[in-house]
């Protein structure tokens, strides 16, 4: 089938131009693992981090007991952040946690839906650990790690 | 992969949410799941059948030209956070195994209870961790192989204690250590004409540790146990003989790539050791990994009466395997792999090959294996 050679092209750019700026916008979705304002944890490292939510440890290093909590799977915060700070893809950590679930040696965090919800939990539980855009980061929360440090 | 039961999972966040100053969540979680393989393969020895386990009744080869018996497997998996402190887990599954049928079997069925956020005691049929993949070697989804390397896990047949085990976690700033102490017994499933349908082991001790530091897994651990076998090992009707393995392991696994090496020294009437060495690269979805296995001819230990014929051969078989395959991840929570084993056999037995006649000697032989499965987990 014949379509006019011009607004094939034009499309094509359209469409290249709206993939760039979606792409744009995705470099600048970046994640930051939070925990309550109130907690008494300033920062961690990625390992730390990844251990906490690999259910490797159940405190921080300062002892206190640590509940992380996830975002929905497929999710792109959950994505980013898995990739970068635990160093695991989808199907890995499915691989990992199929090992770990069915040999009784642990559980994996309990996810919850949205940048907000996270936000809210966390803040409201000294204890609780999670990650969200950097964009949703307010007050009731603090930073204790970046993942673009974590490149 | 969502093994939570959601709806309970819900309520259990839900008053947690709700009760936003406590530390733990007080609810009862259930999670259903579960695992399989199925897979098929071709031995161009006809004159034995190749089997990946020594509860396996026969194979591809001399039984069939093509066998689903070595990697078809379905198990399901229950656990329950019943509080803070006490969990269960539950595994049944259902594969080809002594006396040539797929009736289920509880793989294991215990309960944990934490007495300190690192340290917990289980009581139950548990999982021994002889081996790096020992504890989730039914589950192919976990590891790029299409089986763990027969000549290294053949030589631990016990998969898991009926008894007690410490479990003890220390992390400092640059790992985390897994500490594990058991004692029980097992019951050992096997297909050897010789020995009957099964063995038991009693004054079962063994001690396991797993340290990581990051991408480097260190493992070690050592088992004894007291085995019925000195009618066919010796002649001595109704001798105990004990069983020591002390196996070592390590892997190295950043996420684009992968190598481990095991090694195990076994002592029963009998001394033997055997290794593997295997790397595999994550190209996207796919995983393609190389493998060399072996085990080395046995000596027979000169504490116990003499070894009868049965045991002699036991001692004797040696074999080394070189493998490729692939694993490519084609689809969520499913592979599919491919894997081409060449087995040589020592000059002077005829290695794990089952089933092969009596009069018949193999002694040197080379053959291929080809096998293909697909693991799933839901």
């Amino acid at each position: 089938m014949n379509f006019p050679k011009y607004p094939k092209i034009a499309g094509n750019r359209l469409t290249l131009a709206l993939i760039l700026a979606m792409i744009a916008a995705n470099a600048h979705a970046e994640v930051v693992v939070i925990v309550s304002a109130q907690s008494p944890v300033t920062s961690l490292t990625a390992e730390q981090t990844a251990r906490i939510f690999l259910d490797k440890s159940n405190t921080f290093p300062n002892d206190g007991a640590a509940f992380p909590i996830d975002q929905a799977e497929g999710s792109k915060a959950r994505n980013e952040f898995y990739e970068k700070v635990v160093h695991k893809n989808p199907t890995q950590l499915s691989a990992y946690w199929a090992r770990v679930i069915f040999t009784g040696n642990g559980q994996p965090p309990v996810a919850l839906e949205g940048n907000v919800t996270v936000r809210r939990v966390v803040a409201n539980n000294r204890n609780a650990i999670g990650y969200i855009d950097k964009r949703y980061l307010n007050g009731s929360v603090r930073v204790v790690l970046s993942v673009e440090n974590n490149d | 992969m969502l093994m939570r039961n959601s709806s309970i999972a819900l309520l259990g966040i839900l008053a947690w949410v709700a009760n936003a100053g406590a530390a733990d969540i007080s609810q009862p979680q259930l999670t259903f799941g579960g695992f399989g393989s199925f897979g098929v393969s071709h031995s161009t020895m006809s004159s034995g059948d190749y089997v990946a386990d020594g509860s396996i009744p026969r194979g591809p080869g001399l039984s069939d030209f093509l066998s689903t018996a070595n990697d078809s497997r379905i198990a399901a998996h229950m656990s329950a956070q019943m509080s803070q402190k006490v969990s269960v887990v539950i595994q049944i599954d259902s594969e080809y195994h002594t006396g040539n049928s797929y009736a289920p079997e509880v793989e294991f069925v215990n309960v944990k209870y934490a007495l300190a956020p690192d340290t917990s005691v289980r009581a139950g049929r548990i999982a021994l961790p002889t081996f790096l993949e020992s504890e989730n070697r039914d589950i192919g989804y976990t590891y790029a192989w299409i089986h763990p390397p027969v000549e290294v896990y053949r030589q631990e047949p016990a998969s898991h204690s009926d008894g007690f085990a410490l479990d003890y976690t220390l992390h400092d700033g640059s790992g985390v250590h897994s500490l594990k102490a058991m004692i029980g017994r097992a019951s050992i499933e096997t297909s050897d004409a010789a020995t009957g349908d099964s063995m038991t082991s009693k004054n079962l001790r063994g001690i396991f540790d797993t340290s990581e530091y990051g991408p480097a897994v260190f493992h070690a651990g050592y088992l004894q146990r007291d085995t019925n076998s000195g009618d066919f090992l010796n002649g001595q009707t109704g001798a105990w003989v004990k069983d020591r393995d002390l196996s070592f392991g390590v892997q190295y696994d950043p996420g684009d790539w992968f190598a481990k090496s095991e090694w195990i020294q076994r002592k029963s009437t009998y001394k033997t050791s055997a290794m593997y060495v295997s790397a595999g690269y994550r190209v996207k979805k796919f995983t393609p990994y190389l493998t060399y296995a072996q085990n080395s001819q046995g000596s027979i230990i000169s504490d116990y009466p003499a070894p009868s014929a049965e045991a002699a051969r036991l001692a004797n078989r040696a074999q080394r395997t070189t493998s490729i395959g692939m694993r490519w991840d084609f689809m969520k929570d499913t592979d599919l792999k491919f894997q081409l084993d060449q087995v040589k056999l020592s000059d002077t037995s005829n290695g794990f090959l089952a089933n092969v006649p009596a009069n018949v000697t193999l002694y040197g032989s080379k053959f291929y294996v080809i096998s293909a499965v697909i693991d799933f987990i839901f």
